[in-house]
């Protein structure tokens, strides 16, 4: 390490230890302070490390922690980073805070945020990338999904020997040819047929010949196992399939990848995906499957997010949606519930929220109306938005209480005919959501998300 | 129900984006109300668009990608889609759909893409910057109020044939410079709103919906879907 890499070690370490120390804090502050002293500090901090970047726009958190459980089954030391540091000064922070490792070349495990894999890449040769999908989030706060993955390719550029382990059925990571050694997952367990996406997908273009893409088998969005009438392009090999899908609840999946069954205590195919991803990784890096399976199932705790809170007497899920595809998906997910439930909607449009509320409309909330739901609340700063959503979608008026303000809304959930209510919310309406759980000390704290 | 219309999509599986595709579905909730149902189409890359076929068309927006790969296809529909506007198809144009119908537009790499010219606006591009906010604008002949979301680099100037859908009462509009927002031709709506557009402006979807029934069953009496009321949703 360079006199100046040290001196800016120093600085970042101290500002860490001052930060958390005294004020409890301190995820990117001190990465800031290095990276002012010394720009190129990554070089030296990450070169002890064997790096795996995990990049894409939805999944990245989950997929990461799920990863580093599998890796643990054979690696003591893993370096990872903490939700929502996965910008390069999160990421200096987290190298910054690592115990320098004793022996051996430690592993690295990374979310990183697609624009900032080059501020990684221009310093450290990761081992591995995995992408785990590229789908349009709202658009007033990031750009079309070709942007982002050209994003992600500017960084992956700068490391052409490292392994791509990417999701096979975005057809996307199919687009561009790559000198990188790559893997691919997906799923492969339905018979195979010929059709098109729903007319609301997003990126369902050939990136050959811009013809529309056709499917043998689809499981959300674009993705598949896709393939062009016109010119031949198609889904690759995978080298790690799902062949089969069991029973999925709200809080458990099952199913089988290269013939190991496996289970996690989450719900949503979304986040099979994200096993699928962490299972890829695991092969890559010698886990075996049986010490996967072990992983998934000895670390509840990666699945935290989908906490159910008790509201005298009533099991609340709160559920942060944000873009189109996570929302179908989120949707989806409560369906399989096989109790009855109540859903609660709450729509808030300041800029962690994403400032246009278009995207509701890219849900399929019909599927609601169409289910048993005895009580449908809707409520927040843009509840006429989600209002109106809600009753397009066919949600009739004597199911449907509206209520703006959030306190109300928790003392209406409370007289809902049923015991499970799911209630999906935008960041700043769950982050006010669960300020007034605290305050009626139905939860402990205001901000753990 | 009583009446059908058939409504063409058109690049349904390509141009939507922001929810546009809320704009159908906000259609359909007024048709239902009015006794009308619909019957939604896409009509997309290298498919026939036959202006006898439709009573109503929608046209999204897109991303940049989709929307050259639009503008190259539409080339075809062009008579088809000129005979349609000029028969006075009820037809509403989002974004980038409201820039094809025009003569032309500057593509997201500086690049001169033709539209259709149906009618008779043209869309520059501006540098490094892009219109995003709610808006408001008043159509003065209705007296109508419209809200919206606008999030648009283009910059369209409306032509001699083509009223505003209204005047920016706030927000950028159609160029930031003449206070017009959208514009009408005919019974051709087009606009720079999201939110969707139909779903905050029920009064628009009525006047689409009404055109398309006085032209397909110009002998009957429509008195009582023109009565509707329209609660506000926004």
């Amino acid at each position: 390490m360079s006199l100046r890499s040290g001196v800016a070690t120093f600085a970042g370490k101290s500002s860490y230890w001052f930060l958390h120390t005294f004020l409890h804090g301190g995820s990117s502050l001190p990465g800031k302070i290095t990276l002012k002293l010394d720009p190129q500090i990554l070089r030296s901090l990450g070169a002890k490390y064997d790096v795996i970047v995990i990049t894409g726009t939805n999944g990245k958190t989950l997929t990461t922690a799920l990863t580093v459980s599998v890796l643990h089954e054979k690696y003591p030391t893993i370096l990872t980073n903490p939700t929502g540091s996965n910008m390069e000064q999160g990421i200096v922070t987290t190298f910054l805070n690592a115990k320098n490792p004793k022996t051996g070349r430690p592993l690295a495990v990374l979310e990183v945020d697609e624009a900032n894999v080059i501020k990684v890449t221009q310093y450290i040769e990761p081992k591995a990338f995995v992408f785990t999908n590229i789908f349009r989030d709202q658009m007033d706060r990031y750009g079309e999904i070709y942007t982002t993955y050209q994003k992600i390719l500017d960084g992956v550029a700068l490391a052409p020997n490292a392994t791509i382990i990417a999701n096979g059925d975005s057809p996307i990571f199919n687009s561009k040819h790559l000198p990188n050694p790559i893997q691919y997952y997906g799923f492969d367990d339905q018979p195979d047929r010929d059709f098109k996406a729903k007319p609301n997908t997003d990126g369902v273009l050939c990136p050959n010949c811009q013809h529309i893409l056709h499917y043998h088998t689809l499981t959300y969005s674009n993705q598949g196992k896709y393939f062009c009438p016109h010119c031949g392009f198609k889904r690759p090999d995978l080298t790690y399939r799902l062949t089969q899908l069991g029973t999925q609840t709200p809080t458990s999946s099952q199913f089988t990848i290269d013939g190991h069954a496996f289970k996690i205590t989450v719900g949503g195919t979304y986040n099979i995906y994200n096993a699928l991803a962490a299972y890829a990784v695991g092969r890559f890096m010698g886990v075996t499957p049986e010490q996967i399976a072990h992983a998934f199932t000895a670390n509840e705790q990666v699945f935290g997010r989908q906490e159910v809170i008790d509201v005298n007497g009533k099991r609340v899920t709160i559920i942060l949606v944000k873009n189109p595809v996570g929302l179908d998906q989120v949707l989806h997910m409560i369906g399989t519930d096989p109790q009855p439930f109540s859903f609660v909607g709450l729509l808030n449009a300041n800029y962690a929220d994403g400032i246009d509320t278009s995207w509701i409309w890219d849900g399929d909330f019909e599927q609601l109306a169409d289910s048993n739901i005895p009580t449908f609340i809707t409520g927040g700063e843009r509840y006429k938005d989600i209002t109106f959503r809600l009753k397009v979608a066919g949600v009739p008026d004597d199911k449907h209480i509206v209520e703006p303000s959030l306190e109300k809304v928790v003392d209406r959930i409370q007289e809902v005919p049923t015991e499970r209510v799911y209630v999906l919310a935008t960041y700043t309406a769950m982050l006010q959501l669960r300020k007034i759980l605290a305050s009626q000390g139905f939860i402990k704290e205001g901000l753990g998300v | 129900m009583t009446y059908e219309l058939n409504v063409a999509h058109l690049y349904g599986d390509l141009m939507n984006t922001y929810g546009d595709v809320g704009n159908i579905l906000a259609l359909n909730y007024y048709a239902k109300q009015m006794d009308v149902h619909l019957n939604v189409q896409v009509v997309s890359l290298e498919e026939d668009f036959h202006a006898a076929d439709y009573d109503l068309a929608f046209f999204g927006g897109g991303q940049d990608f989709e929307q050259t790969i639009v503008a190259k296809d539409i080339q075809t529909k062009k008579a088809e889609l000129t005979k349609f506007i000029e028969s006075g198809g009820p037809l509403l144009a989002i974004c980038g759909g409201y820039q094809l119908l025009g003569h032309y537009y500057i593509g997201a790499d500086g690049e001169k893409l033709p539209g259709i010219g149906a009618l008779d606006h043209y869309t520059l591009a501006q540098d490094h910057n892009r219109f995003i906010g709610d808006i408001v604008i008043k159509n003065q002949e209705t007296g109508e109020t419209y809200h919206g979301f606008e999030n648009h680099q283009g910059r369209t100037f409306i032509g001699k044939g083509e009223r505003p859908l209204g005047n920016v009462v706030s927000g950028k509009g159609n160029n930031g410079e003449d206070g017009t927002e959208g514009a009408i031709y005919k019974n051709v709506y087009c606009s720079y709103f999201h939110g969707p557009i139909l779903t905050r402006n029920g009064d628009i979807a009525k006047h689409l919906l009404i055109a398309a029934l006085k032209r397909k069953f110009p002998n009957d009496d429509f008195s009582q879907q023109e009565a509707l009321p329209i609660p506000a949703t926004f």
